[in-house]
This record gives C-alpha cells, sequence and structure tokens, in this order.
C-alpha cells in the first residue's frame, strides 16, 4: 500500500504544480503594471462622491484603437500603447478642502517614495498642481496629475503604458473644450 | 462397512486414514484407529496402500520451475512491490490522465474565458469607452494648459513683465 502511495505522489505534485501555475499565471496577469497607482490604498476620495470615474483598461483600450484607427490615427496609436486609464474627479463644494489637501500632500509624498519623478509641481493660492512621471527602463511608463482647484474640484488622473509625453501634449490641446463639455456620467458600481 | 468393538466403524476409520499419514490427526483419533487397524485387516491394507502411495508420490522428482516465470518473480520482489493486475493499473493511470486533463484544461478554460469575457464588448460600450478615453486625454490637456498658463503668468510676474505686452 506504502508503495502505491509512493508511487501516485509525483501525479498529485504534478496535479498540484498545474493549479498553482494556472493561478500564478492570472495573478501575474492581474498584478499591476509598475506606472499604475494602487487607488483604492492612496483612498484620495471617497469613490461615492466623485463626479467623474473613468477607468478603461488594457483589452477596453484596444478595442478603442481599433475602433479609432481609421479616423483618429495619433489617438488610436496613442491608446494602443496603454494599459489604463483612470480619472477620479472630486467636487469641493461643500467638501472639506483641507481634508482633501492633505490626502494629495499624503499621495504626492507616496509617489516620491515609489520613485515617481517630478515634472510639475504648481501651487498658489488659486491651485494646486503635481504631475509626475514613472520611469522604467528609460522610457516613461506611468504618468500622474494631482489637480486641486479650491472651490471647484480635485482631480487624479493616472495613466499607464507607454507614454510620448509630446503627444500626450498634443493630444491633449487637441482634445479641447467640446469633449469637456460632454461629461460623461458617473458609472454605476 | 462393520462396525467393531474398539468403537470405530470401518467408514469412519478410511476418512482418518489420510490425515492419518499427514500426522493430522488427533492423538486420541489416532489410538482409535491404530486399535482399529489392529483388529481389522481390510482397513490395514487400506492403510498399507495408501501409506505406499504416498511414499511413492514423494519420491516423485519435483518439476523445474521455467526460468522467465522464476526470473520475473524475482524481479516483482527485487522492487518489494506489490504485483497490479496489469487492466486495473492502466484504469488508475487512465483515471489520474484525465483529472489531470480536466484540470488543466479547465483552467485554460476558465482563463481564457475571463478574457473573452474583457473583450466581449459591445459596440455601444467601445463607443462609450472611447468617449471617456478622449475625456481623460482632454482633461490632462485642461490641466497642463491651464498650469502652463499660470506657470508663464507666475514667470512674468518674477521676471517684470507685463502680461499684455506678450
Amino acid at each position: 500500500m506504502r508503495t502505491r502511495a509512493f508511487r501516485s505522489l509525483p501525479i498529485l505534485l504534478l496535479y498540484i504544480l498545474c493549479i498553482l501555475c494556472a493561478v500564478a499565471a492570472q495573478a501575474q496577469k492581474r498584478a499591476d503594471p509598475p506606472g499604475a497607482l494602487p487607488l483604492g490604498e492612496l483612498g484620495l476620495f471617497p469613490r461615492e462622491k466623485l463626479s467623474v470615474e473613468i477607468d478603461l483598461h488594457g483589452p477596453l483600450l484596444r478595442l478603442i484603437a481599433g475602433a479609432t484607427k481609421g479616423d483618429d490615427p495619433e489617438f488610436a496609436t496613442m491608446i494602443s500603447g496603454l494599459q489604463a486609464i483612470r480619472l477620479q474627479v472630486f467636487p469641493l463644494a461643500g467638501a472639506d478642502e483641507a481634508t482633501i489637501k492633505a490626502r494629495i500632500g499624503r499621495a504626492v509624498r507616496w509617489l516620491e517614495e515609489q520613485g515617481w519623478v517630478s515634472t510639475v509641481r504648481m501651487r498658489d493660492k488659486d491651485s494646486e498642481v503635481y504631475i509626475y512621471l514613472k520611469e522604467s527602463g528609460g522610457k516613461i511608463v506611468g504618468l500622474t496629475v494631482l489637480a486641486l482647484e479650491p472651490g471647484r474640484e480635485a482631480a487624479l488622473i493616472n495613466i499607464v503604458g507607454r507614454i510620448d509625453p509630446a503627444q500626450l501634449g498634443r493630444l491633449g490641446q487637441r482634445l479641447n473644450l467640446p469633449q469637456l463639455e460632454r461629461v460623461p456620467t458617473k458609472k454605476p458600481k | 462397512m462393520n462396525r467393531k468393538d474398539d468403537g470405530l466403524d470401518c467408514r469412519q476409520a478410511l476418512l482418518w486414514i489420510e490425515p492419518s499419514l499427514d500426522g493430522e490427526l488427533p492423538q486420541g483419533d489416532e489410538a482409535l484407529l491404530r486399535r482399529h487397524l489392529e483388529s481389522c485387516p481390510a482397513c490395514a491394507a487400506e492403510r498399507a496402500l495408501a501409506g505406499e502411495i504416498q511414499r511413492e508420490l514423494r519420491a516423485l522428482p519435483l518439476p523445474e520451475c521455467p526460468p522467465e516465470v522464476l526470473e520475473r518473480v524475482r524481479r516483482a520482489g527485487a522492487q518489494g512491490a506489490l504485483v497490479v493486475p496489469f487492466p486495473a493499473r492502466r484504469l488508475r493511470m487512465a483515471l489520474a490522465a484525465a483529472v489531470l486533463a480536466l484540470t488543466v484544461g479547465g483552467g485554460a478554460a476558465w482563463i481564457i474565458e475571463i478574457e473573452r469575457r474583457e473583450e466581449r464588448a459591445s459596440s455601444e460600450a467601445v463607443a462609450r469607452a472611447t468617449a471617456e478615453a478622449r475625456f481623460a486625454l482632454a482633461y490632462v490637456g485642461r490641466v497642463s494648459r491651464r498650469t502652463g498658463l499660470e506657470l508663464r503668468d507666475d514667470m512674468r510676474q518674477r521676471m517684470s513683465v507685463p502680461a499684455e505686452s506678450q
């Protein structure tokens, strides 16, 4: 009986190994890329009070790139290199601005501790804007924008993937007010 | 078959002859049988014949075991394994393979299904996502533009250059 058990052991180990491989592959696939912010961990804005929440990921971005390739090749090229686009806009009307400011300050410290490079740090009485870039292997793999307009809104933007700042700037300029006026409604979660 | 005065009839005596020859008869029965044989020549003759047959059988040479059978037994002994009937072993292997295939296949199907579900977005969802992506990029543009303007104004103030002259 003992011998029979020992003979079955390699099969059992192989079986366990296969399960572990499948789980590891799935976990690897789900692991956050280097330019992604752990939004839940940072806890910047309460999600139920966001006026805009956009969270687009890999497969959907590839579909967007495919759908816009014909009429907007530059936009499609940019999108095809991205892994995630996340935007959170939090209205400050009636909110505790000091708390939000403190959270943004904490997020800025976190970014610096994690090796993000500051590109723009602008603080005056009217607004605060922080733009950080994450580099990996000599390439930009993440962009984070934290913005606060007192009395109006605070925002977090996290773009993950292969980013060309010049291209992003061009697109940002071109995708002007007509896009911004069509504010998407908050997605039901 | 007649009944003797020794307390054992011939039918019973004949049944006991074989165990007696093999030394398997209890002592009391053996004594009874011996007494019966002393007084019954027919049974004694049967006993003598049975003894003779046994002696002759034991004198026969032992049959030779075929070498391949000996080798097989030796191999099984060396492995210390129980000899499992072939069909049972194959069945066990087939079951293990089936469970393995089901697990691996199921796992792969599960992963593929997750990927497909993510990619199986409707055209409306893609259009909506496109609008959201454009909106997000436009928001980046707005923040950077505003920052640029404010930075420019700040620089102007610092350099005491009137903004109107720019």
